[in-house]
């Protein structure tokens, strides 16, 4: 039989304020099996807890109920307390009379005293069939993938490697990069994007811990939390990359042209080409659907071309010196195992030909990040300002804000780094262009970050002109090409125009193609808005809702890139805390199959939100089998099962009923 | 019949050398304000409902709306109470910008009939204020008829007038300094 | 004994000498010479030269600043718009060498410097701090009976505080004037716009109808939060909307209450038994019951 003590807590005033604490020790007196009940004005505290302890110690009780608040916060104090004094942690079970009870009905105080008394009397049947339950452990793959290689996977994969943990870094693109190497100068510090990153890029690929995996994708997943088995679809390259020398010879003769990506199609690459020039791992690929080689074979059955393998004999030109190229290339799988997964994959910026307003036909209306390539050196006018319908230098550039953002019709969020970018933007041309005119168009302008504000007065002081209340409802082409801008002007408090040569749009912040996919693949869920979701946005921001996968940079939300990279860092940390110790404890409160009771009906399987459990043979049928490692304890299965062959350790079928039956009993 | 005109502000009418000019005349720190709006909230021209108050002045002064700010008359109304200076959190010098903006306006002589009328007289008489009437007003209060200012000393005044004289005046007087 | 030259400018000698007659009374009666400064003019008022330019401004105040130095004396004046100009430019000059150099380059011209040797003074401060409140308690003939006293510091004597040589400790809270009021033995609570701006000057000439409701704006919140027997400023140009500003609100019909009002230097003076015919000999809203009130308690 069991012997239990009930332990009342008054929480200060929060529970005795409102229930009659001497009535509830005294009911609780009077319940089958205790034979202790205390109360402390705070049982959480040192001495509240030493109450417990002295009475386990004395061998007065053997399963422990503490009536006070949440266990969300405070049960495992309790749990500790107990085992500390010798007992079997899962026999405690704590009442919530705070939350549930004295705080709900704190004008009833005789039916919150009746509701405590109830909620006791549940914990107390509950507690009498505790069985004592285990925490287990695995064994953890001291390895993490990442996936997405901008700038804050870049950043993760070197903290990892740093502290001596292989890291295979899998991007999607040939190179690493993301786009900030596709920025100009970056605010608020104005170092140029490509020279702090580059060497970033360097060091990463030459890192001996780091396996850098691009132009590849992740395909499948299996295991679970400390065990990975991720299977890498690398694309094929059609060049041989352990020959390729990266000497561009092929990206100069293939006389296939199409829309270079790098640049949003404001020039032309090659099918042959290299991503851009300081790209790393600095290496050509074939783009198989625009090479001439493969549209022949496709039509003809024929191939035709190869220059970029053959040359051009007659005219003594010559192909790949490497004897690189591959037409007869494959996809390759990898399978990896991992023990964390951290999914950098970043973002992209909203199209302008959704905003009809804007004359998004015009050459002349760009999105921001096409700007910034028109700002770069090394973008299609190599850093000359030239407007893109005629090649003439604009004399004045409208910019504007919160396009696509703040917008229910696209996305209700802030973009977040806009309102920088385009000070920054604003910033360059006048330190260059001092006679330019510049209107920035905003909503409000929202600059909170460190040395914003004053990245936005300098800027300001430089002559940029800043309208307020902005919000451009219409973008015009005039009949001699120049764009007329309209807008309102809140500080004037009157509806303004301008005749630019240039807009720039600042384009939303979007979370890339595949997020979902990829976050399906990892069951990592999304948000509204289609970004990967923390599981807590303050206290666990880098966690997913799948165990051991976490995230940073944009792909949880637009952010600057000093921000993506403190994530990062703090995403490197979390999954380093995970793999390191080389075991994982899992959670004693799961769910167990009894197999010979399974009817193999199956119902279980799809129900499952962590896809924990499998259909697999068991005394020649198919039974069902859940992981420990994946269930989260949620319980679904076991109430769903119709054979009743689930066990949900910690609220077992009879723990239930028991509770049931307290709380209803008249 | 009454002309109408559409209420829309083209800002391509922005006049830098207007900007620099009103710098030259003192805005130093026009390109400063965030139009947080402050001053707006105190200013006494603000308050009793001028069009035209500080922080709008302050914005098309920044965006070089030259002609509006020339021909819009509120400038004028500006009590120079310097409470906006006082608590402006940019030390724009709203005030100051009040200023600059007169200054520009009267090299254009663009500015309101009374304006001349105290140069005039702080010309002729040593006194911006001159009213009528005084003398009678100082014998109620057992004054001499005449304060001991330059209005007394022929002498002193022709010196003040010489001084005066050297000064930006000498350019923008519409009336004859002898 | 002490000195001071007494800056007239120009409302006060042409609009209200009574209160000039009122400034001079009280520094006699308080034993401070006055030592005239003659040819000074126009301080100069901000909607002339100061809406030219910084030099011809500076160049303008420096005429009247050296009448001072030549005499070496301080300057006292009663008028807030001659105390912000005078000291903002002193300020400009003090401040920028550059302009003090134009404007001495000018003056040479008359056989004229600014050195920058002269404070300039408010009646306030001069009485809050030259001559103290228990010496002016000590002095005075007639005590207030507890008159009860709205006062109006003026913008002018508050701001822009970094170009003043002396302030309140908060501008935006000033207590100077109440306490002056107090020593003298009236009473002069706090009101909750007792930094409003009156309305007088370019505003009431260039927009007079939104000047007067700008004022009685200020009013009635004085009407209905503290109701006093009196207004006193501490600006000549404030004592003239209060006066016939106030007037003509009445006339208009938009008033329908009278609060009189007097410049802190004519309160002085009568309660240091100035001749209350010449002290107030401008007034247009009457003042019997003040005067009343003050003499009847002795
Ligand atoms: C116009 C503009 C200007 C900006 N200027 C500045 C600035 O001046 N200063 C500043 O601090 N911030 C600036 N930003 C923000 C900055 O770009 C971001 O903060 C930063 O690039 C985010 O880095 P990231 O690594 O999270 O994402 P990304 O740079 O987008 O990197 C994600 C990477 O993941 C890869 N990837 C995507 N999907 C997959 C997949 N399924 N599998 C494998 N790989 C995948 C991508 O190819 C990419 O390489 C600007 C943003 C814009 C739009
Ligand atoms: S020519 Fe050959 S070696 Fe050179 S970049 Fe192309 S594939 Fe690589
Ligand atoms: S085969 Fe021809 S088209 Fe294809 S990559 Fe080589 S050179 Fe270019
Ligand atoms: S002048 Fe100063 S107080 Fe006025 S809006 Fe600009 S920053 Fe604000
Ligand atoms: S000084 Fe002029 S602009 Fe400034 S608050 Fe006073 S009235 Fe307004």
């Amino acid at each position: 039989m069991a012997k239990i003590g009930v332990y009342v807590c008054h929480c200060g005033e929060n529970i005795a304020g409102a229930v009659n604490i001497e009535e509830v020790v005294k009911y609780s007196q009077t319940l089958p099996d205790v034979v202790v009940v205390k109360n402390y004005v705070f049982m959480c505290s040192d001495p509240g807890q030493d109450l417990i302890k002295q009475d386990i110690k004395d061998g007065l009780v053997d399963r422990v109920v503490v009536a006070a608040c949440t266990p969300r916060t405070h049960e495992p104090i309790f749990r500790d307390a107990v085992e500390a004094a010798g007992l079997n942690r899962y026999f405690l079970e704590m009442a919530n009379i705070r939350d549930q009870d004295s705080w709900a009905h704190w004008h009833d105080k005789s039916g919150a005293t009746e509701k405590a008394k109830r909620l006791i009397k549940s914990a107390v049947a509950k507690v009498r069939l505790a069985e004592p339950l285990y925490d287990r452990y695995g064994d953890v793959e001291k390895s993490v993938m990442v996936v997405g290689g901008g700038v804050a996977g870049m950043f993760a994969a070197l903290d990892l490697a740093n502290m001596g943990l292989k890291v295979y870094l899998v991007e999607r693109q040939p190179s690493i990069g993301g786009n900030m190497i596709k920025l100009d100068k970056t605010f608020p510090t104005m170092d140029c994007s490509a020279c702090i990153l580059t060497p970033k890029m360097v060091e990463v690929a030459q890192h001996p811990n780091i396996e850098l995996i691009t132009y590849a994708e992740v395909d499948e997943v299996k295991g679970y939390v400390g065990n990975f088995d991720i299977r890498v679809r690398k694309k094929a390259r059609y060049i041989d990359w352990d020959k390729c020398t990266g000497c561009g010879v092929c990206t100069q003769i293939c006389p296939a042209r199409v829309p270079n990506e790098y640049n949003f199609g404001m020039d032309q690459r090659r099918a042959a080409y290299i991503e851009f020039p300081q790209a790393v791992p600095k290496k050509a690929v074939i783009d198989a659907p625009n090479c001439l080689y493969f549209k022949s074979l496709k039509k003809t059955g024929k191939p035709a071309c190869e220059i970029c393998k053959k040359g051009i004999p007659p005219k003594g030109i010559q192909g790949c010196p490497a004897d690189a190229i591959k037409f007869d290339d494959k996809d390759e799988y990898v399978t990896l195992k991992v023990g964390a997964v951290i999914l950098a994959t970043g973002y992209k910026v909203m199209d302008k030909t959704h905003f009809k307003e804007y004359s998004p036909h015009s050459p002349d209306v760009v999105t921001a990040m096409e700007f910034e390539r028109i700002l770069s050196a090394t973008g299609p006018t190599e850093g000359e300002l030239k407007r893109p319908s005629d090649g003439t230098k604009p004399k004045t550039i409208a910019f504007i804000s919160c396009v696509g953002s703040r917008d229910e019709r696209y996305h209700s969020y802030c973009s977040k780094v806009c309102c920088m970018y385009m000070f920054k933007h604003a910033r360059i041309l006048k330190e260059k262009y001092p006679d330019i005119k510049l209107y920035l168009f905003f909503i409000d302008v929202r600059t909170a970050g460190k040395d914003f504000e004053e990245f936005y007065v300098y800027t300001k002081q430089l002559g940029v002109k800043v309208i307020r209340g902005g919000r451009v409802s219409a973008v015009d082409v005039k009949p001699n090409g120049k764009l007329r801008v309209r807008g309102f002007d809140v500080d004037l408090c009157s509806p303004v125009e301008l005749e630019a040569d240039m807009v720039v749009l600042a384009t939303a912040i979007e979370p890339p193609e595949g997020t979902e996919e990829l976050g399906r693949l990892f069951a990592a869920t999304c948000g509204r808005e289609g970004f990967l979701r923390e599981v807590h946005t303050k206290l666990y921001p880098v966690e997913t809702a799948a165990k051991g996968v976490f995230i940073a940079g944009c792909v949880q939300g637009p952010k600057d890139i000093p921000e993506s990279i403190a994530q990062s860092r703090a995403a490197a940390a979390a999954a380093a805390a995970l793999v390191i110790p080389g075991k994982i404890k899992f959670e004693a409160i799961i769910s167990e199959v009894d197999r010979d009771k399974c009817s193999s009906c199956g119902v279980c399987v799809p129900l499952c939100p962590y896809n924990a459990i499998r259909l697999e043979e068991y005394k020649g049928k198919d039974k069902a089998k859940i992981e420990p490692a994946l269930c989260a304890g949620c319980g679904v299965c076991a109430s769903a099962c119709p054979s009743r062959a689930i066990v949900f350790h910690g609220y077992t079928t009879e723990q239930i009923l028991a509770q049931i039956e307290a709380l209803t009993e008249v | 019949m009454e002309e109408v005109t559409v209420n829309v502000i083209d800002l391509n009418q922005c006049d830098e050398d207007f900007i620099k000019q009103l710098i030259e005349l003192g805005a130093e720190e026009l390109k400063e304000c965030i139009q947080c709006g402050k001053c707006a909230s105190t200013c006494p021209m603000a308050l009793a409902g001028l069009e035209f108050f500080i922080k709008r002045i302050i914005h098309a002064a920044t965006l070089g709306l030259r002609d509006i700010l020339i021909e819009d008359p509120s400038v004028w109304a500006c009590q120079s109470c310097n409470r906006c200076v006082e608590i402006c959190p940019m030390d724009v010098k709203p005030y100051e910008i009040i200023q600059a903006v007169r200054r520009a306006a009267v090299r254009v002589e663009a500015c309101p009939a009374s304006t001349y009328e105290g140069l005039r007289n702080l010309y002729r008489f040593g006194h911006a204020v001159f009213p009528k009437g005084f003398e009678e007003r100082r014998k109620k209060a057992g004054l001499p008829e005449k304060p001991p200012t330059a209005l007394s000393f022929d002498e002193l005044r022709k010196k003040y007038q010489e001084v005066l004289k050297q000064t930006i005046l000498e350019e923008i007087a519409p009336f004859p300094l002898d | 004994m002490k000195k001071i030259g007494l800056f007239l400018g120009c409302n006060i000698p042409f609009n209200r000498p009574d209160v000039e007659y009122s400034i001079r009374y009280l520094l006699n009666e308080l034993g401070v010479e006055i030592v005239e400064l003659e040819g000074a003019t126009c301080c100069p008022a901000f909607g002339s030269m100061p809406s030219l330019d910084v030099v011809g401004w500076a160049t303008a105040s420096a005429w009247n600043l050296t009448i001072a130095e030549e005499k070496g004396v301080d300057i006292i004046t009663g008028c807030g718009s001659c105390y912000g100009s005078l000291n903002e430019a002193k300020y400009h000059m003090d401040k920028h060498p550059e302009i003090k150099e134009q404007v001495n380059k000018i003056l040479s011209t008359v056989g004229k410097e600014y050195k920058g040797t002269s404070k300039v003074w408010n009646v306030i401060n001069y009485l809050y701090e030259e001559i103290g409140l228990d010496n002016l308690k000590a002095k005075i003939k007639y005590n207030l009976n507890g008159l009860k006293c709205a006062v109006q510091t003026g913008c002018h004597n508050l701001w822009p505080s970094k170009a003043y040589p002396t302030n309140e400790d908060n501008t935006f809270n000033p207590t100077r004037m109440r306490e002056i009021c107090e020593a003298l033995g009236g009473v002069a609570p706090h009101y909750s716009t007792i930094t409003d701006c009156c309305g007088m000057g370019a505003l009431r000439s260039q927009a007079s109808a939104k000047s007067l409701a700008l004022f009685k704006k200020k009013l009635d919140v004085i009407k209905e939060e503290i109701d006093p027997d009196v207004c006193i400023t501490g600006c000549n140009s404030c004592l003239m909307q209060f006066d016939a500003g106030q007037a003509l609100l009445i006339e208009q019909k938009k008033l329908n209450y009278k609060i009189p009002a007097l410049h802190i230097a004519q309160l002085v003076a009568i309660a240091l038994g100035a001749d209350v015919e010449k002290a107030t000999a401008l007034a247009t809203i009457p003042l019997n019951g003040v005067i009343t009130k003050i003499k009847g308690g002795n």
